[in-house]
């Protein structure tokens, strides 16, 4: 087995080993009791933490495991894409806190980073989850946007405008993602967009000639259609709002039934207006941080 | 005795939830997922549902909607139990049709009788 430096350890005990000698249940419910008393704790079963791996490039041979003998204590994983890195699901088991794990499992991803010249290693961490922020700022990340987390229950919009509405699959879909060119996280990026195999498109035009286009994942529970989620709302013509609430008119007037999340929308997105009138809540709020790689 | 279908993944809590209603008298099942709860809500329907939004499979919200859906549970009692801060867990708990919000941690002596709050008359 594969052990790798903990530069922030004292305790000669631990040691951290490789995500990739592991499986994806042990590493599921590992990470899973890393978050038992969280607020918002996102628990996932092995098949949604693989399509996690899968569709953010998290690397597993560059992601760690803090263990104890034979006991699991924690865990980080690493996104790695060609020009940035992306530190996610980092958690110490309740237990074992206190004890520079989570500084140690930070430091080992980083220096993985480092190795391998990423310029920015990225991250998000909950608002108001100040001892993990506080962590992350000694690691030399920087705050750099905050991010709406946003639900919608099921039901049909108020009302349908007028105007052409074509419904594309994937590959039309992935066409009209390389038209963007707004602000990206890690979750919402292209790259991640492309790992997913039910992405599907609407596109419209209205009559004033104002258009644009949504695009969209169905999630399922078995073959049971479950959820909207992965929203990317584009505006070719017209006003940002106007659109998107055509869009978004049209999307639940063909998907009624279907609860909506939807993760990492900014701020000053220009159709969250939209989205808000549309019936969306605030679950929560993330803030995104990043760190350049020193010498960079 | 009335049922109490309990959607809880954290077993440690499931168990505990599941002792309290016992001991009230009340017919307890768990269901540690989205899936299973749904499944099981419709092989037996409940008289209420004891729902965490945080669940691994599909989130409680996702869940609660799903079940509002189906004409036979579209009036069962859904009481979300969630360590969420109070207000967002309320407006969750609007938006999504469920009948109410218990905080995490549950108040151990006061647990049974906040979901039989919850029960049509007679069966509380």
């Amino acid at each position: 087995m594969v052990v790798l430096p903990v530069p922030a350890l004292t305790e000669t005990a631990v040691r951290l080993v490789p995500a990739n000698q592991f499986s994806i249940e042990q590493l599921t419910q590992a990470y899973n009791q890393t978050r038992v008393d969280y607020v918002v704790p996102m628990p996932m079963n092995a098949a949604r933490l693989a399509e996690y791996v899968r569709t953010y490039d998290v690397d597993l041979s560059a992601s760690v495991v803090a263990m104890d003998g034979n006991e699991m204590l924690g865990l980080a994983m690493l996104g790695v894409r060609p020009h940035a890195a992306w530190i996610t699901r980092l958690g110490v088991l309740p237990a074992a806190r206190r004890r520079h794990i989570g500084r140690a499992l930070m430091e080992a991803l980083l220096t993985i980073s480092d190795e391998r010249r990423l310029p920015l290693t990225l991250l998000e961490v909950i608002k108001n989850n100040v001892p993990a922020y506080n962590l992350f700022v000694q690691c030399g990340f920087q705050p750099k946007s905050e991010m709406l987390v946003l639900r919608r229950p099921p039901g049909p919009p108020a009302h349908v405008p007028e105007g052409d509405v074509e419904l594309l699959e994937r590959e039309g879909a992935l066409a009209l993602l390389s038209e963007r060119s707004d602000f990206e996280t890690w979750v919402t990026a292209t790259d991640s967009l492309r790992n997913v195999d039910s992405l599907q498109a609407l596109q419209v035009r209205l009559a004033d000639g104002s258009r644009g286009w949504l695009v969209f994942q169905i999630q399922k529970l078995r073959l049971l259609p479950l959820l909207l989620t992965r929203f990317t709302l584009h505006t070719q013509a017209g006003e940002p709002r106007y659109v998107a609430e055509a869009l978004l008119s049209f999307l639940y007037m063909l998907f009624p039934d279907l609860d909506t999340q939807v993760e990492n929308v900014a701020l000053n997105e220009p159709h969250l207006p939209a989205m808000l009138d549309l019936g969306f809540i605030e679950a929560f709020r993330r803030i995104e941080m990043y760190r350049v790689c020193p010498g960079l | 005795m009335p049922s109490i279908l309990v959607v809880e993944d954290n077993q440690d809590n499931a168990e505990l939830f599941r002792r309290v209603l016992i001991s009230r008298g009340f017919e307890v099942r768990l269901a540690p997922d989205a899936d299973n709860g749904l499944q099981m809500a419709l092989e037996r329907q409940p008289d209420a549902i004891v729902l965490d939004l945080g669940l691994p499979d599909a989130d409680g919200q996702t869940l609660a909607g799903w079940i509002r859906r189906i004409p036979a549970l579209a009036a069962t009692p859904i009481i979300v139990c969630t360590a969420w801060p109070e207000a967002t867990a309320r407006q969750m708990v609007e938006a999504y049709g469920c009948n109410g919000y218990i905080p995490k941690p549950i108040n151990v002596a006061r647990f049974a009788d906040q979901i039989a709050g919850f029960l049509p008359q007679g069966q509380n």
